[in-house]
């Protein structure tokens, strides 16, 4: 799936990625100055609320999209055709290894 | 007044080099084309494609101190000194300042720069409003001399897959033509592939370097818009004046 992400779709891909961590980096800030956390427990406590948690899976998910089609530009500008491939494998392995933690992290959190 | 100029003959040189020259212009030699032929009668093999004289074919497209320009409308005076002057960088070195230009013609035709009809053809004129025809103003003045091309680095790393600035601007000529009839073919051309056209990271060395004042950077904004379904601004593309290599 994220490998044919080319052309028009990356292009509005990269776009609206950054418009949703926009939106959450502002929500965060937000929040936490609205309501600062004391300690860990809080924090914790915070993340693994449903809303807050759904919030952090979407960011992430849209940074994981955006880093995706950066990093892909990046190698099939400058890297060696034969090698070009593999890169791409090698990142998109990467994102997906990123993505799996993720969601660990967060599900542990909840636990 | 002191020039160096790359020299390259397939026949003897394992690699270009630069050669220095010096000459005394003459009050004719108002331009660096001049300079450049009163050289050719001091050394007969000094090599370089040049034919109008006056900014309009595009042969004499070379690299002068570090920029693209066409030498006939380089003035002299004002040139930094060593003058050094190299082909058009990332093209095939044929002979001298000669390069080849086959890829960037392939680039250039694969966009088919030429009008396809709608069926069935008209039995009268393709008709145009004035508005319409001004889509195409700062697009259909492009002389192919290649200074754009050869100044894009998303070019260098890529001439076989990557169309290039001169190849899109005209490939926005015509997608925005009135009377093309296959503009959903020419933006499915552009737009489906990875290379074609979003290899463009908006460096903008092409309209730094066009002798004709062109931006091909906005063409490809604005066929990107076209492709994206978002409206794209009324009217031709804007024009600058050129800036000359100093």
């Amino acid at each position: 799936m994220k490998l044919r992400l080319s052309g028009p779709s990356a292009w509005w891909a990269q776009r609206l990625s950054a418009v949703l961590m926009l939106l959450f980096a502002t929500f965060v800030a937000t929040s936490l100055v609205a309501h600062p956390v004391a300690g860990y427990g809080q924090w914790r406590d915070w993340v693994a609320a449903p809303g807050v948690s759904l919030a952090f899976v979407v960011f992430f998910g849209a940074l994981l999209v955006h880093m995706w089609v950066g990093l892909r530009d990046v190698v099939l500008d400058y890297a060696k055709p034969s090698l070009r491939l593999a890169l791409l494998g090698v990142v998109a392995l990467g994102l997906l290894g990123l993505g799996a933690w993720l969601l660990v992290i967060l599900l542990r959190l909840r636990a | 007044m002191k020039l160096s100029i790359s020299r390259y003959d397939p026949e003897r040189d394992a690699q270009p080099f630069l050669q220095d020259y010096e000459i005394e212009p003459a009050p004719s030699d108002h331009m660096l084309l001049d300079l450049l032929l009163r050289l050719k009668a001091q050394d007969d093999s000094l090599s370089f494609r040049r034919s109008c004289r006056e900014g309009v074919c595009g042969s004499d497209a070379m690299n002068i101190n570090g920029r693209n320009g066409l030498a006939c409308i380089t003035p002299v005076r004002g040139l930094r000194e060593p003058v050094v002057i190299r082909p058009l960088p990332g093209f095939p070195i044929v002979r001298d300042l000669f390069v080849d230009m086959t890829l960037f013609f392939r680039q250039y035709h694969s966009v088919k720069p030429w009008l396809v009809d709608r069926e069935p053809a008209p039995d009268k004129e393709r008709l145009q409003t004035p508005a319409e025809r001004d889509r195409l103003d700062g697009a259909y003045e492009c002389i192919l001399c290649a200074c754009c091309s050869s100044q894009c680095p998303s070019y260098w790393w890529n001439p076989d897959r990557f169309v290039g600035p001169a190849g899109l601007i005209q490939a926005y000529r015509f997608i925005f033509d009135s009377r093309d009839g296959a503009t959903r073919q020419r933006l499915d051309d552009l737009g489906n592939d990875p290379y074609r056209l979003f290899r463009c990271r908006t460096i903008m060395n092409c309209a730094e370097v066009c002798p004709k004042g062109l931006e091909p950077v906005r063409a490809i904004e604005r066929i990107r818009l076209k492709i994206a379904g978002i409206q794209d601004p009324a009217g031709g593309l804007d024009t600058h004046r050129p800036i000359a290599p100093s």
